[in-house]
C-alpha cells in the first residue's frame, strides 16, 4: 500500500503535485476526524441501559481457592481448564407481593459462559445457547426463577463463570427482579447484539450469492469475485455453530471462526482492486497471518486457534483497516469521487470501533466489555456491496444511454450516408448525362454532321442528283443510327442488329443485292448487360461500313450476313461475318496507291482504317480477308464490352 | 398500269403532307404505282378531302400545320372503319409510331422510302398486310418485358397496354425485333409463313385503344391515373 503512495509524487512534478495532494488529502482528514468524534459518540449512545433499580453488584467470588468479595462487573484471569471455574455467590431478596409477574434472572454480558442457580437450583446455562458462546457477539441471557424456588426474604444467586483463554472473563452486573422489568433490556441487547449481526449477515450472504454471479459472468473483473468470497467467509463465521469446550472435535469450525486475518486481507484486495490498481505480488503477504492462524489451528487444534487469533489474527485485522484506510485516503486524493468517499469513511468507523474493541480488551477503556468491530464490519461490506450494485446499475444505465446514443448515431450517419449518396447519384447522372452528351456530338460530329456539311459542299458546286442524294441518305441513315442506338436494348445485341437488317434490306434494293441473314444459333450472339450505345454504335457503323464498300467498291451482288456464337472454353462470345462476292480489294497498305485507282483506294483504305479504329473502341477485333472472289469482314465480339472507351481514353 | 381494289375501282389514297417536296415525292412515287391520291397540306383540307367520301387509304404526317395527326387517324377509324391507316414518318421513330398505332394506325411509310418500297407498302397495306418495323416490334417487346406492376412512374416513351398479346404474337414479335424474315420466324414458331401478316394485324388492332372511355380505363389499369 505505501508504495502505491509512494508512486503518486514521483511521476509529477513534486511541487504542483503535493499542494494538491495537501488540498485534498486534508480536507479528507478533517472529515475523519469528524466521523471519528461522531463515532465514538455514537457508541457511548448505543450503550443499552439496563434496570439499575434491580441490580446485584455485590457478590463474594471463589477464584483459584481464594474467596474475596467483589463488585460486578469484574475481571477474572484468563484461564484454559474448565475445572474450578471463578464461582460468584450474591444474595437478592424476594418479597412475595411481587410475585404477580414472576421473576428472572438477567445477565447483560459475560464470558465466555455462564452457570446461574437460585438457591442451588441452576435456572440457566448459556453453553446450550450457540450465540452466547460467541465472544465477540455481546449476547444477553435471562431466565426465569420457578416461583417455587423463591423464598420470602433473602435468596441465594451463584453464578459459575467458564473461562476459556486468551480471553479474561468477564462478568458483568446480574440483575434479579420482576420479569417485567427485565425483558425491555433484555430484548433491547438481543436486538442490538443477536438478531442484527444476523440480519446483516443474511444480507451479506445475498451479496456474496449476486457478486459471485457478477464474477462469474466477467472473469476479468475479479473485484467481484475477492469481495464475494470475503462476504462468504463472513457469513461462515456468522454462522457456524462455535465449539464449547471442553468439546475439541471441531477443528474446521474453530478455525473457521478464526478467519476474520484472511477476510481482512480479502478486503484490502478488493479496495486496491476497486480503485483500479494492480495487486502488487508481495500483497500475498497480507494473507500470511490469516493462513498461518488456519493451518496451525487446524493441526492443533482449540485452544490455539482461539490464542493465535488473539496474537497474529486481531492486529492483522487492524493492519488490514489501517491499510485500507490508506488505499481509501489514496483513492480519495486521486480520484475524488463519491465512491472512495464513502469507503473511506465506512473504513474510519470499522477502524474506529477496531480500537474501540482493543481498549476494551486491554481493558483501558471500561464500557461493560461490548465488542462493536464485528458489527461494524458487516455494516461495511453491506454498504460497499450497495454501493457495487449501485454502481453496476449505473453501468446498466450507461450501456442504456450508450445504446440510445449509438442508435442515434447510426440513424445520423445513415441519414449522412443517405444525403452523400444522393449526392453522388445526382453527380453520377450529371456525369453519365455529360458523358451521353459527349458520345452524341461525337456520334453526330461523325456521321450526321459531315455527311451535311458535304451535302452543303456538293449544293454549293452546283452538283446535281446522286452525290448530294447519296450524302442526304447517309445523313438520314446515321441520324436514324444514333436515334436507334439510344434505345434500351437490355444488352441484346441481336436487337439492334434487326433493325440494321432492316434498313440495310432496304438500303440495298435499289442496288439489287440480296442480303442474306443467317444466324447460326436461336440466341444470335451471347446477351450482354454491360453493352451500352456507343458499343452498338461501333458495331452497326463497322458492319455499315462493310456493306457500303461491298456495294460501292466490290460490285458484289450478294451479301451474307453470317451471326453465331464460339465459345473455346472461356465462355461464350458472338462472331458477325460480313461476306460479299465481289472483285475484293488490295489490302496491301492502307495508304493511298500511286496509280490511278488513288482516290477509290485511299477511300476504301480509310473506311477499313475507321473499321479496325471503331472495333478497337469497343474491344472486339476486326479480321478482313479480301480476293478476287470477294471479301469476308470478321468482327469478333469480346466477351465482355469495355466502360470506357479504349481508343478514346 | 392502274391498282384496282376488289370492285375494280381505282384504289383512291388520302395523303396529308405539309411539307411541299415530300409531299410530291411521295406523290409521284404512288401515282406511278397506279394510285389515285387526293393530297392535303393541313388538317382542315384533309378534312374537307373526307366530305368527298373516304378514301381507301389514308397516308398522314404527324405534325400538321394546323392540328395533329392523331386527331384525324382517330376520326378516320371511328368514321371509315374500313380504311387502311399509315403514318408518314421522317424517321420512324417510336415516339410517333406507337402513338399513331395506339388511334388505330397500322404501321409507318418513312418519307425518304425509294418510290418503289413506298408502292409496295402501300399494295401490302391494301392486300391487309400490315409492315412492322424491327424498331416497333422491339418497342412493344420491351414494353412486354419491363412493365413492373408496382413501378411508381411509368416507363418513358407513349403509353402503350400490351396485356392483350398472346405469347405467341409476342414471339412473333421478338422474331421482327431481332430481324427474322416472316418465313424464318415462321418455320421457328412452326406457323405457316402465310398466317404471320394476320398475326401483325390482330397485334395492331389490340394495342389500339379505341375510345375515350377504354383510354381512360386504360390509363387507370396501368396506373396512370389514380381514382
Amino acid at each position: 500500500m505505501s508504495e502505491i503512495a509512494a508512486k503518486a509524487p514521483t511521476t509529477a512534478p513534486p511541487r504542483p503535485r503535493r499542494r494538491l495532494i495537501a488540498s485534498r488529502l486534508v480536507p479528507y482528514l478533517l472529515l475523519q476526524l469528524l466521523i471519528v468524534i461522531v463515532t465514538i459518540f455514537g457508541l457511548r449512545l448505543l450503550q443499552p441501559s439496563d434496570p439499575e433499580d434491580f441490580a446485584l453488584s455485590d457478590f463474594s467470588a471463589r477464584e483459584d481457592g481464594l474467596t474475596r468479595p467483589v463488585t460486578l462487573p469484574h475481571f477474572t484471569s484468563s484461564r484454559y481448564s474448565l475445572a474450578d471455574p471463578p464461582f460468584y455467590t450474591g444474595a437478592f431478596t424476594f418479597r412475595n407481593a411481587d410475585a404477580a409477574s414472576g421473576w428472572s434472572v438477567y445477565l447483560p454480558r459475560f464470558s465466555n459462559a455462564v452457570e446461574v442457580a437460585v438457591n442451588g437450583v441452576v435456572v440457566l446455562d448459556s453453553r446450550r445457547d450457540a450465540n452466547a458462546n460467541r465472544p465477540d457477539r455481546n449476547t444477553p441471557e435471562i431466565a426465569a426463577i420457578p416461583a417455587s424456588l423463591l423464598r420470602e426474604g433473602s435468596n441465594e444467586i451463584t453464578v459459575r463463570l467458564f473461562v476459556w483463554g486468551p480471553l479474561k472473563g468477564f462478568l458483568d452486573t446480574v440483575y434479579v427482579g420482576p420479569d417485567a422489568a427485565m425483558r425491555p433490556a433484555y430484548e433491547t441487547r438481543t436486538l442490538l447484539f443477536v438478531t442484527l449481526p444476523v440480519v446483516f449477515s443474511a444480507w451479506q450472504s445475498i451479496l456474496a450469492v449476486i457478486l459471485a454471479i457478477m464474477w462469474l459472468m466477467r472473469r476479468r473483473e475479479p473485484v467481484y469475485g475477492v469481495l464475494a468470497v470475503a462476504m462468504v467467509l463472513g457469513v461462515v463465521q456468522a454462522f457456524v455453530p462455535p465449539p464449547v469446550p471442553p468439546a475439541a472435535t471441531s477443528r474446521l469450525a474453530a478455525v473457521l471462526l478464526a478467519s476474520a486475518p484472511t477476510e481482512s486481507a480479502l478486503v484490502v484486495m478488493f479496495g486496491v482492486l476497486f480503485f483500479g490498481w494492480r495487486w502488487p505480488r508481495y500483497g500475498a503477504l497480507l494473507f500470511v497471518p490469516g493462513v498461518v492462524v488456519f493451518v496451525i489451528g487446524l493441526i492443533g487444534g482449540p485452544p490455539l486457534p482461539r490464542i493465535l487469533f488473539l496474537v497474529l489474527g486481531i492486529p492483522t485485522v487492524g493492519l488490514c483497516l489501517f491499510l485500507m484506510a490508506c488505499v481509501t485516503a489514496t483513492a480519495v486524493v486521486r480520484r475524488q469521487d463519491a465512491a472512495s468517499f464513502t469507503i473511506g469513511c465506512a473504513v474510519t468507523i470499522v477502524l474506529v470501533c477496531w480500537i474501540q474493541d482493543m481498549l476494551t480488551v486491554l481493558e483501558i477503556v471500561s464500557n461493560d466489555r461490548i465488542f462493536v468491530s464485528r458489527l461494524s464490519y458487516s455494516a461495511m461490506l453491506v454498504a460497499i456491496g450497495a454501493g457495487l450494485t449501485w454502481r453496476f446499475a449505473r453501468a446498466l444505465n450507461q450501456v442504456d444511454s450508450f445504446a440510445g446514443q449509438l442508435v442515434t448515431r447510426v440513424r445520423e450517419a445513415e441519414q449522412r450516408l443517405k444525403a452523400s449518396f444522393a449526392r453522388e447519384e445526382e453527380r453520377a447522372r450529371a456525369a453519365a448525362l455529360a458523358n451521353e452528351r459527349t458520345r452524341l456530338m461525337r456520334d453526330l460530329h461523325d456521321g450526321l454532321g459531315g455527311q451535311l456539311v458535304s451535302i452543303v459542299a456538293l449544293s454549293e458546286r452546283g452538283h446535281e442528283g446522286a452525290s448530294i442524294t447519296d450524302a442526304a441518305r447517309a445523313a438520314l441513315k446515321d441520324l436514324r443510327l444514333v436515334i436507334d442506338s439510344m434505345d434500351d436494348i437490355g444488352g441484346d445485341l441481336m436487337l439492334a442488329l434487326g433493325s440494321w437488317r432492316e434498313r440495310t434490306t432496304a438500303q440495298l434494293r435499289p442496288h439489287d443485292i440480296t442480303l442474306d441473314w443467317r444466324v447460326a444459333t436461336p440466341q444470335g450472339v451471347p446477351l450482354h448487360p454491360e453493352l451500352r450505345p456507343w458499343h452498338v454504335i461501333q458495331i452497326v457503323r463497322i458492319l455499315d461500313e462493310a456493306v457500303t464498300n461491298a456495294v460501292k467498291h466490290a460490285q458484289a451482288r450478294r451479301i451474307a450476313v453470317t451471326i453465331d456464337t464460339f465459345d473455346a472454353g472461356q465462355g461464350p462470345y458472338g462472331v458477325i461475318s460480313v461476306t460479299d462476292d465481289g472483285q475484293g480489294f488490295a489490302l496491301k497498305g492502307f495508304a493511298p496507291a500511286e496509280n490511278g485507282e488513288a482516290g477509290r483506294n485511299g477511300q476504301t483504305a480509310r473506311g477499313l482504317r475507321n473499321m479496325k479504329s471503331r472495333a478497337a473502341r469497343c474491344g472486339a477485333e476486326l479480321d478482313l480477308s479480301s480476293d478476287a472472289s470477294g471479301t469476308r469482314v470478321r468482327l469478333q465480339l469480346p466477351q465482355r464490352f469495355p466502360d470506357s472507351d479504349m481508343a478514346a481514353g | 398500269m392502274t391498282e384496282q381494289g376488289e370492285t375494280g375501282e381505282p384504289i383512291t389514297i388520302l395523303l396529308v403532307e405539309d411539307d411541299a417536296p415530300t409531299c410530291w415525292r411521295l406523290q409521284d412515287a404512288l401515282v406511278k404505282a397506279g394510285y389515285e391520291v387526293r393530297s392535303a397540306g393541313t388538317l382542315a383540307e384533309a378534312q374537307q378531302a373526307l366530305t368527298g367520301g373516304a378514301p381507301r387509304v389514308l397516308l398522314t404526317d404527324l405534325r400538321l400545320p394546323d392540328g395533329h395527326g392523331i386527331e384525324l387517324i382517330r376520326e378516320m377509324r371511328q368514321r371509315f372503319p374500313d380504311t387502311e391507316i399509315m403514318v408518314i414518318s421522317a424517321l420512324g421513330d417510336e415516339e410517333s409510331v406507337i402513338s399513331a398505332i395506339t388511334v388505330g394506325a397500322t404501321g409507318y411509310l418513312l418519307k425518304d422510302a425509294f418510290p418503289t418500297d413506298i408502292a409496295t407498302t402501300v399494295r401490302d397495306l391494301v392486300a391487309g398486310h400490315s409492315p412492322i418495323s424491327a424498331s416497333i416490334a422491339r418497342f412493344i417487346v420491351r414494353r412486354t418485358q419491363g412493365a413492373a406492376p408496382n413501378s411508381a412512374e411509368p416507363p418513358p416513351g407513349p403509353v402503350l397496354n400490351t396485356a392483350k398479346l398472346t405469347p405467341r404474337e409476342i414471339d412473333i414479335l421478338w422474331g421482327i425485333a431481332k430481324g427474322f424474315s416472316y418465313a424464318e420466324i415462321a418455320s421457328h414458331l412452326g406457323l405457316s409463313k402465310q398466317t404471320v401478316p394476320g398475326h401483325i394485324k390482330n397485334i395492331y388492332r389490340k394495342l389500339e385503344v379505341h375510345t375515350r372511355s377504354e383510354a381512360v380505363f386504360e390509363a387507370v389499369q396501368q396506373g396512370l391515373i389514380k381514382l
